[in-house]
C-alpha cells in the first residue's frame, strides 16, 4: 500500500533516534549491570574504597618527598610563614566540623583541594628534572604525583557523579565546584612558593583530601569497613 | 570573633603574666634577702627541655616538658603556644588534667591541620628560661590508647584447637566516622618464654593462632597505630590456657608402634643371650676355612722355613714317570646299576686314570695303557642326597674303624676292581665320584698313626647305605683278617705303596644304594701284595652278585684267592665295572692295568644287587674264602666273559665308548 510504505521509513527513522537517545542515556548511566559477564560493576564502596586507596598512596609519596627534601636540602631555621595557595579554600580543620559539613560540600572541597594542585606539582616535577635537583627514584616520585593528583580528581569526579546518580548528593555539584577551582588554580600564588614549602603544603593538603574522603566513605556507605 | 577572642584572652594573660611575674620577683628578693642573710647562692632556672605532644584520637592532644634545674629557687613553668601564620601567643589552657609539667589542649583549642609553635618558659626569681621552639602538627603526632576488650579463646571444634583472639579498638579513638583508621598488631609468647611472636593484623580485629603446645598457657598482647602516627602501648596481658590434647587415633598407632618394639626388642636380647657370644660371631662371620694343603707346615711358613714347606710340595720326580703313575690313578668306581641290572666289566689296559671322564670314552678294550682314559664309574643314583649320605657314612664309618688321616678322607678314590657281573636287577648306577689321588702317602705326610692306612683309599659310593645295614659294616677293625662285612669298602689304591700298608683284612662290602636298589659290593679283603706278600695290593672290587634288585654286590678280590679260575686272569686283567651304561643304569670298572703292583680283581664274583622295593638290604655275601658262587642264577646276561671273571661293557653293550 503507497500510503504504508510512505510512513513506514518516517516511522523507523523515529523510532530508533529514540532508542539511539534511550542508549545513550543509558550509557550516560551504567555500562553494565551485574548480570553481563566480562563487564565489571562497580559499586559504589568499591569506588570510594579505590579512591580512598589511590589518595593513601599519593599522600604516602608526598610524604617521602617532603623528608628527602627536608634531609637533603635543609631549609633554613627562619621559616618564611607558609602560605599555602589553597589556604584561600576553606577547608573543615576537626572531625566536627567535618562532620557538620554537608556531603555535597565536602566533595566540592576535594575536589577544589584536586584541582588547585594539577598545575603546580606539574610545575615543580618540571623544575626538579629541569634542574636536577632529585636523583631518579624522586624525580619519577614527583611525575607520578602530578599524575597521580589529575587521576584522582577524575575518579573522585566519577563518585561524584555515581552519587548523584545514585541521589545521594543533588546536583548542584559541577558547577560550583568548578567555577572556584579554576580561581585558585590560576592564582599566581603558588607559583612564589619555594619548593620545600610547596611539598609541604601538599603533603597537608593530601592528607585533607585522604581523610575527608574517607568520612565521606563512612557518611555515605558506612556498611564496608567502617 | 574567634581573632577577637583570641586578642582579648592575650590581653588577659598579660595580665596574668604580670601579675604572676610580679609576685615571683617579690618572692624571690625577699628569698635572696634570707639567703643571703643565709649566705646560700641562688641562680636562675634551667631551660626546660623535651617537650613531647601526644594527642590520641586526633582531636585532642598533650604536651609535657622536663624542667630544668630549678636554681634553688621555686620555679614556675609556662608554655606559650602560636599557631600558623599568626603572631598571637597562647597560653597552656589547662596545666592540671594531664599531670605535673604537662598542658592539656581540649578540642576547642585543638586544631588539625595547623601547625603549632610552643615554648616553654621556666621562671623564678631570678630569671627565667626558654626553651626550645616545637612545631608540631596534631595530624603527625597520634599515638592511640591500646586496643581494648582483648579476649582470646580456643577453638575446639577440630582435632587441633586453635586460638582467637579478638579485641576492640580504644574507646577515644573515632575510627566508626573514618576520621582514624587503625592497624593492629599481635604478640604472644609461653608463660614461661622469654621471647614474643608478633603477629600483624593490618585493620581486622579477629585473628587466629595455630600450632600450639598442648596444656600450656599463651601471653597475648595488642597494640594498634594510626596511618601516619606512633605505636600505642601494648594492651594487658591476656592469659589463654590450651587444653592437653591429642588425637586419638594417632595415639593408639603410637601405642601399638611402641609395644611391638618392645616386644621386638624383648626378643631379640633373648637370642642373642641364647646365642653364645662366639657363636654369634660365627654366624655373621663364618671362619674362613684355612687352606689345607697336604705336606704344607702352616706353621713353619709362620716361622718362615720356606725350604721345608715347599720341599713337601715338591715331587721329586714330577713330571711321572710310567712307574709312578699309579700314584695318580685316580680311581673311580661307578656303578651303573640298570634296571636289567647288568654290570660290565671292563676289560681295560687303562694304566692311568687321572681324571673323571664320561661314560663315552673312546678306550677300546683291546687297547693297550693309555690309550684309554680313565673312566669313571658312575653310579648315578636317583637321589643325590643319597649318595652323598653313603658316602659321608663311609667316610664316617672309615673314620671310625681307621683313623684315617684327613688327608685320606679328602682323597676320595674309587676303585672298583672286581669283576663284575651285570645284574639284570641292576637298575641304577652306582656313582663314584673319583678322586685325584695324590702320591702323599709316599712322603712325609703330617699325621701317619697308621702308616698301613695311609695308602688306603677309600672307594666311596655315592649311593646310600641302607642305615640299618650300616652297623654291621662298620664294626671290622682294619687289621683282622677276618671276614668282615662291615667294613665299608675300601680299596688300596696306591700300589707303590702297598708293600708299605699292611693288608686289611675283612670284607668290605659296597653298599650302594638308591631309592630303588643298592649295589651291595661285598669285598674280601685281600690284599694282593704281589711285590710284598706283606704288603695287601691293591684290593679290588669284584662283582659277587647281581641280584634281581637292584643290587650290585662287589666285595674286593684278594690276591690269594685260589678260586682262581680267574687267577689267570687276574695277573692281566683287572675288571672293574667301568659303567654300568644302559638306560637305566651301567655299571663299570676300570680295569687297572698295572699287573704286580695292582691288585687283582677277581671278576668272577657276582655283583650281587638286590632291590626291594621298598626297603635295602644289605647283602652280605661269606665271600672271603671262595669265590663267588653263584652267577648262575641271577645274570642271565651274563655270557661266558662274565662267567671268566670280567665283563667287557663295550661288548656287552656295544657301547661306542672307544
Amino acid at each position: 500500500l503507497p500510503g504504508r510504505l510512505k510512513i513506514s521509513p518516517l516511522f523507523v527513522a523515529l523510532v530508533c533516534l529514540a532508542f539511539c537517545s534511550r542508549l545513550s542515556r543509558m550509557k550516560a548511566a551504567s555500562i553494565c549491570t551485574n548480570s553481563q559477564t566480562g563487564c565489571h560493576f562497580l559499586s559504589l564502596a568499591n569506588l570510594f574504597d579505590r579512591v580512598i586507596h589511590h589518595s593513601a598512596r599519593m599522600h604516602g609519596i608526598s610524604n617521602d618527598l617532603h623528608s628527602e627534601f627536608e634531609l637533603y636540602f635543609l631549609p633554613s631555621k627562619n621559616r618564611v610563614s607558609r602560605n599555602c595557595h589553597t589556604s584561600t579554600i576553606l577547608t573543615p580543620n576537626g572531625k566536627e566540623n567535618a562532620q557538620r559539613i554537608a556531603r555535597e560540600e565536602l566533595t566540592e572541597v576535594i575536589l577544589k583541594l584536586l584541582l588547585a594542585w594539577r598545575d603546580p606539582l606539574w610545575h615543580f616535577h618540571q623544575n626538579m628534572a629541569r634542574h636536577h635537583k632529585f636523583n631518579n627514584l624522586s624525580s619519577n616520585k614527583s611525575l607520578e604525583m602530578s599524575e597521580m593528583v589529575h587521576e584522582l580528581r577524575k575518579g573522585v569526579q566519577k563518585v561524584a557523579e555515581k552519587m548523584q546518580m545514585l541521589g545521594i548528593i543533588s546536583n548542584s555539584l559541577g558547577t560550583l565546584g568548578s567555577r572556584e577551582a579554576l580561581l585558585a588554580s590560576d592564582s599566581p600564588e603558588w607559583r612564589l612558593m619555594n619548593d620545600y614549602n610547596l611539598l609541604y603544603c601538599f603533603r597537608r593538603d593530601s592528607n585533607k583530601i585522604q581523610n575527608y574522603l574517607k568520612i565521606l566513605k563512612c557518611r555515605i556507605v558506612p556498611e564496608h569497613g567502617c | 570573633m574567634r581573632l577577637e577572642m583570641s586578642s582579648n584572652r592575650q590581653q588577659r594573660l598579660c595580665v596574668a603574666m604580670m601579675r604572676n611575674v610580679g609576685g615571683v620577683i617579690v618572692l624571690s628578693l625577699l628569698l635572696v634577702f634570707v639567703q643571703l642573710a643565709a649566705g646560700e647562692s641562688f641562680s636562675p632556672p634551667g631551660t626546660p627541655k623535651n617537650i613531647i605532644c601526644r594527642s590520641p584520637e586526633k582531636e585532642t592532644f598533650t604536651c609535657w616538658w622536663e624542667p630544668g634545674s630549678d636554681g634553688g629557687l621555686p620555679t614556675t613553668y609556662a608554655l606559650y603556644y602560636r599557631k600558623e601564620n599568626s603572631d598571637t601567643v597562647y597560653e597552656c589552657p589547662d596545666y592540671k588534667t594531664a599531670g605535673k609539667n604537662s598542658c592539656f589542649f581540649n578540642k576547642n583549642d585543638t586544631s588539625i591541620w595547623v601547625t603549632y609553635n610552643i615554648t616553654v618558659v621556666a621562671t623564678n626569681a631570678l630569671g627565667r628560661a626558654f626553651s626550645d621552639p616545637v612545631e608540631i602538627d596534631v595530624v603527625y603526632i597520634v599515638m592511640p590508647n591500646p586496643p581494648e576488650e582483648v579476649t582470646v579463646t580456643v577453638i575446639e571444634d577440630t582435632n587441633w584447637p586453635f586460638l582467637r583472639v579478638s579485641w576492640e579498638p580504644p574507646e577515644k579513638a573515632d575510627t566508626r566516622s573514618g576520621w582514624i583508621t587503625l592497624i593492629y598488631e599481635l604478640r604472644i609468647k609461653l608463660e614461661n618464654e622469654d621471647e614474643w611472636e608478633v603477629h600483624p593484623a593490618g585493620q581486622q580485629k579477629v585473628f587466629n593462632i595455630f600450632s600450639l603446645r598442648p596444656d600450656s598457657t599463651y601471653h597475648v598482647q595488642v597494640r594498634c597505630k594510626p596511618d601516619h602516627g606512633f605505636w600505642s602501648e601494648w594492651s594487658g596481658t591476656t592469659f589463654v590456657k590450651v587444653p592437653d590434647y591429642f588425637p586419638r587415633e594417632r595415639s593408639m598407632w603410637i601405642l601399638i608402634a611402641v609395644f611391638a618394639a618392645f616386644i621386638i626388642l624383648t626378643f631379640t636380647f633373648i637370642w642373642l643371650s641364647y646365642m653364645k657370644i662366639h657363636n654369634l660371631k660365627h654366624y655373621v662371620l663364618p671362619p674362613v676355612p684355612g687352606p689345607k694343603i697336604k705336606g704344607f707346615d702352616k706353621k713353619a711358613l709362620k716361622n718362615g722355613k720356606f725350604e721345608d714347606i715347599f720341599s713337601s710340595l715338591v715331587v721329586s720326580d714330577f713330571p711321572p714317570t710310567t712307574s709312578n703313575y699309579e700314584d695318580f690313578i685316580v680311581e673311580n668306581l661307578e656303578v651303573f646299576v640298570p634296571e636289567e641290572q647288568e654290570l660290565i666289566m671292563e676289560d681295560s689296559k687303562d694304566l692311568q686314570d687321572d681324571s673323571i671322564k664320561s661314560e663315552n670314552s673312546t678306550c677300546d678294550n683291546d687297547s693297550g695303557r693309555g690309550s684309554c682314559d680313565s673312566h669313571t664309574l658312575l653310579i648315578d643314583k636317583g637321589g643325590g642326597d643319597k649318595e652323598e649320605a653313603l658316602q659321608s657314612d663311609q667316610e664316617g664309618s672309615q673314620d671310625e674303624r681307621v683313623p684315617t688321616s684327613p688327608e685320606e678322607v679328602m682323597e676320595e678314590d674309587l676303585l672298583a676292581c672286581c669283576d663284575e657281573k651285570n645284574s639284570p636287577d641292576i637298575s641304577e648306577k652306582v656313582k663314584f665320584t673319583p678322586s685325584l689321588i695324590s702320591p702323599l702317602p709316599r712322603y712325609n705326610l703330617m699325621n701317619q698313626p697308621n702308616p698301613p692306612e695311609i695308602g688306603k683309599k677309600h672307594c666311596l659310593s655315592d649311593s646310600l647305605l641302607n642305615p640299618d645295614s650300616l652297623p654291621s659294616y662298620f664294626t671290622q677293625p682294619p687289621s683282622t683278617k677276618n671276614d668282615f662285612r662291615s667294613n665299608p669298602w675300601e680299596c688300596n689304591f696306591n700300589h707303590k705303596q702297598h708293600p708299605l700298608h699292611p693288608q686289611t683284612t675283612g670284607k668290605e662290602h659296597l653298599q650302594v644304594q638308591n631309592e630303588i636298589s643298592w649295589v651291595h659290593v661285598d669285598r674280601t679283603e685281600a690284599s694282593l701284595g704281589v711285590q710284598a706278600p706283606s704288603v695287601r695290593s691293591t684290593e679290588y672290587v669284584e662283582v659277587q652278585r647281581v641280584s634281581g634288585g637292584n643290587m650290585v654286590l662287589l666285595h674286593p678280590v684278594s690276591a690269594g684267592q685260589e678260586n682262581s679260575g680267574t687267577m689267570s686272569h687276574q695277573t692281566e686283567h683287572y675288571s672293574r665295572v667301568k659303567t654300568v651304561n644302559n638306560d637305566s643304569g651301567l655299571l663299570l670298572l676300570q680295569k687297572e692295568s698295572t699287573g704286580e703292583e695292582m691288585g687283582i680283581c677277581l671278576s668272577e664274583e657276582e655283583v650281587e644287587s638286590r632291590a626291594t622295593s621298598n626297603g635295602y638290604t644289605a647283602s652280605i655275601t661269606p665271600t672271603s674264602e671262595k669265590p663267588m658262587v653263584g652267577i648262575n642264577s641271577t645274570l642271565p646276561i651274563l655270557d661266558d666273559r662274565m662267567a671268566s671273571g670280567y665283563v667287557d661293557t663295550a661288548t656287552m653293550f656295544g657301547l661306542p665308548t672307544y
